[in-house]
């Protein structure tokens, strides 16, 4: 399971499951052996092994990459074998496969993580209401990005502009652990091969395989799981917000 | 046989073992599981050697690794940006202590042998402890580190000849390690096999000198010969809407009877050759996520499978253990008593042990549970039934402990002996291969799905 998205609106959150194929929503106070308030399942949802997921409470809609480099959006609400309402994909949006992707409901961005040759990892940024094979209007990558590989789900903070992004490292042990694993903030108007406004926690520092990121904007923080550790670490980060 | 030094990965876990040799049963002073800042000893990250240029590591290291340094070296200048790198975290969620996974006997040395899928260790015991109440376990040998490739592994097997261990990593890293008996340290392991994407338990046909792999993520198993390594293929795969294998975990080889042994979590999509994956697949594994039928997935109750020990392909099982009565629930691991015809199942979701016939099937009541408060069973995961010894050991994720039980034991009967890894009144967060996060601003909660 690679997504999971709170939606304060509705009290609810939403995860895929990959094996069952399926996208599944709980109460926001779910406990124990709880099941889902809504599942969508079936063949006209398209979906084929979702991992990644979010969640748009304002305009209530939920957003799930295939493994095929598609992006499929459902309502919300939808429930049972509901097909999706939009998609995005072609060879034009340059979205190769099943990434994470983050949806900014102030500004009306969708951001997915893409590849393009060699391993190159990059930052796409979509209208929030794209759909087809329509190019990104920004993408985000290159050498001086430091962008290496992604580590796990981003998160954005619509209020700045932000992108919050975390990046694995490379190393004799890159796929267990790297010393220059960092989290990255881009800005939602960058475009090219941009360096992170901030990076936080490495390179060099206690990061060693970063994964997703949550926002506690009301105390000011960062949240980043991190593999390696098998841990969470909260850092205060008022400078972001 | 290979001794070495401890070089790095185990800072943790030497805290540990030294609170243990100390302490034993004894409550520590100091915090075992912490949600505050943990002191410098017992947090400092392993270290890394420092990243080497493409040119020095060309061929020995992943491509995607590759492909990474390659990157670096095309980087005109170091990241210009507001720095935090160092940045120290407030509060830090995790466990300081082992958490039991897997366990399997050497009967011939005496020892026992038990994953931890939270410091990342192999950890080897004295197996025959508690002979007075002063007899604590004895710590005979600590595998881990990066140099290991030890992460998050959910299957053991022991050879019995040689007391090589066989330790299977589940889905960050693609890799079986076989170590030599006597590895400790961070060694690196005597053999590697690369593996399907989430493999998870392991069973040997020493007749035939055949390894079996369940696949979760594939719903498969495959069968390497035994002594396979690098990249060699399976010699066959099972696999296919007829198995009946949905999100399989546990096996266990039935010799004398020639039967196959799986649990089944109960997720499931059908796989079909995809003539427009975006990645090649490799010859002889089996179909995997890029072979998925869309909207094809189910989730069924889970079931325990079983097959002769020669099957191959899209074969139906003999038989299934599955419905209400059978007290599934998330089953995990599995082991048999070959001569009693009894299965022990680890119901990791049920906090259970569950003791079956041999000869059940459909939804087939167990015939003995262990379960509550006294059994300390508490999401079981790994169990392992020494014949020798006429004992069942039984791995507890959920509160650092690895239990002895008389495999006659029912009800809420408490182990003979327990390996624990920290007091019993400390918390457990849980924590195994964290991934996404989510902060409920409502209740100013951090959901974590593991």
């Amino acid at each position: 399971m690679h997504g999971i998205a709170y939606d304060a609106i509705h009290d609810e959150f939403t995860v895929p499951q990959q094996f069952g194929q399926a996208i599944l929503t709980y109460r926001g106070n779910a406990n124990g052996e709880e099941p889902p308030i809504r599942v969508i399942q079936g063949v006209h949802s398209q979906l084929d092994a979702p991992e990644h997921l979010d969640v748009d409470p304002v305009h209530n809609e939920i957003f799930v990459p295939t493994r095929d480099g598609h992006i499929l959006v459902f309502p919300r609400d939808g429930k049972g074998d509901v097909a999706p309402i939009r998609v995005l994909g072609g060879p034009n949006t340059m979205i190769t496969g099943d990434a994470p992707l983050a949806v900014d409901p102030v500004n009306n961005l969708l951001v997915v993580g893409g590849t393009a040759g060699r391993g190159q990892t990059r930052l796409l940024i979509f209208n929030r209401t794209d759909s087809g094979d329509t190019k990104p209007k920004a993408a985000i990558g290159g050498p001086n990005s430091h962008l290496y590989s992604f580590g796990g789900p981003f998160a954005v903070y619509p209020q700045k502009g932000e992108i919050l992004v975390s990046v694995r490292g490379p190393g004799p042990f890159a796929e267990l652990a790297s010393e220059e694993a960092f989290v990255g903030v881009w800005r939602i108007t960058d475009n090219g091969d941009v360096p992170p406004r901030w990076v936080i926690g490495g390179p060099h520092g206690i990061l060693r395989m970063p994964r997703g990121i949550a926002l506690d904007v009301k105390h000011r923080n960062m949240l980043v799981s991190d593999k390696r550790l098998n841990a969470v670490l909260t850092f205060h980060f008022p400078e972001m917000f | 046989m290979r001794h070495r030094a401890f070089s790095v990965g185990l800072p943790a876990a030497l805290c540990m073992v030294a609170w243990l040799a100390m302490t034993g049963d004894t409550r520590p002073s100091g915090p075992l599981v912490s949600y505050d800042p943990l002191d410098e000893e017992c947090t400092a990250p392993e270290p890394n050697p420092a990243p080497a240029a493409l040119s020095l590591n060309a061929g020995a290291l992943p491509l995607r690794t590759m492909l990474m340094q390659a990157r670096i070296a095309e980087a005109q200048t170091p990241i210009q940006a507001n720095d935090a790198s160092r940045r120290k975290p407030e509060r830090m969620i995790r466990d300081p202590y082992a958490a039991y996974s897997a366990v399997a006997v050497d009967p011939g040395h005496d020892e026992v042998v038990m994953t931890d899928e939270n410091l990342f260790n192999i950890w080897v015991y004295d197996r025959s402890f508690g002979r007075a109440p002063s007899d604590r376990p004895e710590l005979r040998r600590l595998i881990g580190g990066l140099n290991t490739k030890i992460e998050f592994q959910c299957g053991l097997y022991i050879d019995p000849a040689n007391g090589d261990i066989y330790a299977v990593n589940n889905d960050t890293i693609d890799t079986l390690v076989i170590f030599s008996r006597g590895t400790s340290g961070d060694s690196k392991p005597d053999r590697e096999l690369h593996t399907p994407h989430g493999t998870f338990g392991i069973a040997v046909d020493e007749e035939k000198q055949e390894m079996f792999l369940t696949v979760q993520h594939n719903n498969a198993i495959v069968v390497f010969p035994k002594s396979a390594k690098g990249a060699e293929a399976p010699i066959r795969v099972v696999q296919g809407d007829d198995t009946g294998l949905a999100d399989p975990h546990g096996m266990a080889l039935d010799t004398k009877r020639g039967l196959l042994w799986v649990t089944n979590h109960g997720s499931v999509h059908s796989v079909r050759q995809n003539p427009n994956r975006r990645r090649g697949g490799s010859p002889g594994f089996p179909l995997d996520r890029d072979d998925a039928v869309p909207g094809s997935g189910k989730m069924l109750p889970p079931s325990i499978t079983v097959y002769a020990k020669d099957v191959r392909g899209n074969a139906r099982p003999l038989r299934s253990i599955q419905g209400p009565h059978t007290r599934l629930n998330w089953p995990t691991g599995i082991s048999i008593d070959e001569d009693r015809n009894e299965i022990f199942v680890a119901n990791d979701g049920g906090n259970s042990v569950l003791v079956f016939d041999g000869n059940a099937s459909g939804d087939a009541a167990p015939l003995r549970v262990i379960e509550g408060p006294r059994s300390l069973v508490k999401n079981p995961t790994g169990i392992f039934f020494d014949k020798k010894n006429h004992e069942l050991w039984v791995t507890n994720f959920g509160n650092h402990t690895a239990g002895v039980y008389n495999p006659d034991a029912s009800g809420d009967a408490a182990p003979l002996r327990v390996i624990r890894s920290a007091a019993p009144d400390q918390p457990v967060p849980g924590l195994g291969n964290p991934h996404p996060i989510a902060y409920d601003t409502r209740r100013e909660q951090v959901l974590v799905p593991n």
